[in-house]
């Protein structure tokens, strides 16, 4: 098996060498969700943790095995997750998110990996019962 | 008048570090030198087959000498080695030919080959090549150690066998399979035997006719010769019968048509007269440089020792690593030349099968590498290999769920 360095963009080299928000969190609170997708034996295997506070993530941080695009796509979830709400993570899409890193057809499998693993988490986190209650209007 | 060229571009010599030399390896400076020797127009660029003059016969001697120097890296008659494109060349000229002119002079049919499964696509794309002009063939499964036994090849020979084709040395492992016992079960069975030598002409010493092989296969860039060049070795005496790719001018006793390009054929003649004198001194410094580098690797724990060292060519040296995914392990290690297991990238993301005979898991046989050594290998080479290697394994384990 022979890849070039042309196989993968530079967006994700730069994740893959200087990822931001590797490793994990601690739950002392109660606000972690964690979700995981894949298995080692299938070449890709991706854990998320997320912190959440009324409805919106605030922090998270990623694990990761498999192939560069699979690193990256996973640091950059959580790298930008931060912020968003949990009704709506990932605006842009897996397709939004393949064409950010320019992942080749063939590796698109990998991005479904990351979002299934996100979708694993916040799952996790509904089933606990804790909801969002919105402020009231005054 | 002159032309101006755009200089090749040259591989960062800071950074890089090649141990890919299984893949192939740099033409060596006297190679080289004997090559440039024919391109000019003051010496030997004439046609090999246009004798009639000196043009011609000055081609024809260079052709000849090299004829020698292959033939006696073979331990083999001059006449019997026949110039070809390279190994690909030779082992479908070989398999097909062979075949193709020997199933109707056998009174069962002739239609049964075999072969294994761990053979390079060079010798198994002709077999299903075969398999769709009717013929039978056994793709043999390597043992836990990576090779095929003759124990094996012995079970499946049938009257209707025409051809055994086995490689030497395997290109992934570096497991030197049992030839010349091989060679001996088919010399007294009355069937032909190939082997496709890549990875072993120029490195292990080989004499065809104590081996009893009748075709044998090799390319002059595995051993410090130029791409595009290669021979096949097709026993005289008894003479077998092969049965032409090439048609045209019937060179090479009409086995294999076309021009002589006098340039590659000295080349690979040099490549092998340089490795006749050398490769016992190539292989013990080799092999003391392959087990620095095994003992450095191990110390990272988790890492699974693929070739087996006192049965293979010190060259070659394949391990696994746990934890690690071999498409990013490579993608880390950018500036170190080396081959992976990792199928991530191919059409069937199929894990290697000499490492899948050895037992590794699939996750285990993506996470490996390929290091192979050569001439010019330095002991700072493999420091720096171990360095890079550690650094990177250290830190996707660190980054992954496992």
């Amino acid at each position: 098996m022979t890849t070039t360095s042309a196989d993968y963009s530079p967006l994700v080299r730069e994740l893959f060498e200087h990822p931001r928000a590797a490793g994990v969190l601690t739950d002392a609170e109660g606000e972690v969700a964690q979700g995981e997708a894949g298995t080692v034996a299938s070449g890709a295997w991706v854990r998320l943790h997320l912190r959440i506070d009324r409805g919106r993530v605030t922090e998270a941080r990623f694990q990761a095995y498999g192939c560069p695009h699979t690193l990256a796509a996973a640091a950059w979830l959580a790298e930008h997750l931060p912020g968003r709400s949990v009704d709506d993570p990932l605006p842009e899409g897996v397709g939004g998110l393949a064409t950010l890193l320019e992942v080749p057809t063939a590796k698109l499998g990998r991005l479904l990996i990351v979002e299934d693993a996100l979708g694993d988490a916040l799952r996790r986190w509904r089933e606990r019962g804790v909801e969002f209650v919105p402020p009231a209007h005054t | 008048m002159s032309v101006l060229v755009d200089p090749v571009p040259a591989v960062s010599r800071s950074r890089a570090v090649y141990m890919d030399y299984a893949a192939t390896t740099p033409v060596d400076p006297r190679v080289a030198a004997a090559m440039a020797e024919c391109l000019t127009i003051e010496r030997c660029f004439g046609n090999a087959s246009s004798t009639g003059h000196a043009f011609g016969s000055a081609a024809r001697a260079c052709v000849e000498k090299a004829r020698a120097q292959v033939a006696a890296l073979l331990r083999c008659e001059p006449a019997a080695i026949v110039w070809t494109s390279g190994a690909t060349e030779s082992d479908n000229l070989a398999v097909l030919g062979a075949a193709r002119f020997n199933a109707p002079l056998n009174p069962h049919g002739g239609k049964h080959i075999v072969t294994a499964r761990t053979e390079h696509k060079a010798v198994l794309d002709p077999c299903k090549q075969l398999e769709k002009e009717g013929f039978r063939v056994t793709y043999l499964k390597p043992g836990a150690d990576g090779a095929v036994t003759p124990e094996q090849v012995a079970e499946v020979l049938s009257p209707e066998t025409v051809l055994v084709s086995l490689m030497h040395v395997n290109n992934e492992i570096g497991v030197i399979q049992d030839v010349a016992a091989v060679g001996r079960l088919c010399r007294e069975r009355g069937v032909l035997f190939h082997v496709d030598a890549a990875q072993s002409a120029g490195k292990l010493a080989l004499d065809v006719g104590a081996m009893n092989i009748d075709l044998l296969a090799l390319t002059a860039h595995k051993f410090y010769g130029p791409k595009g060049v290669g021979a096949l070795y097709v026993r005289r005496k008894p003479r077998v019968g092969l049965a032409p790719l090439m048609f045209g001018g019937g060179q090479e006793s009409g086995l294999r048509s076309g021009t002589l390009a006098t340039h590659q054929i000295v080349g690979l003649g040099m490549a092998a007269a340089i490795a006749a004198a050398e490769m016992q001194d190539d292989a013990l410094r080799l092999s003391s440089l392959r087990q620095r580098l095994w003992d450095g690797l191990a110390t990272l724990g988790g890492v699974h020792l693929n070739s087996p060292l006192d049965c293979s060519i010190p060259h070659i040296l394949n391990v696994s690593f746990e934890g690690v995914e071999g498409e990013s392990l490579l993608f880390g290690l950018e500036g170190l030349a080396v081959s992976t297991g990792s199928a991530c990238n191919s059409a069937t993301q199929e894990a290697s099968y000499v490492l899948r005979a050895l037992g590794r898991s699939d996750a285990l046989a993506q996470g490996s590498l390929r290091f192979s050594m050569g001439r010019f290998t330095t002991q700072q080479d493999i420091d720096h290999a171990l360095e890079r290697v550690r650094a990177q394994v250290g830190r996707l384990r660190a980054l992954s769920p496992v």
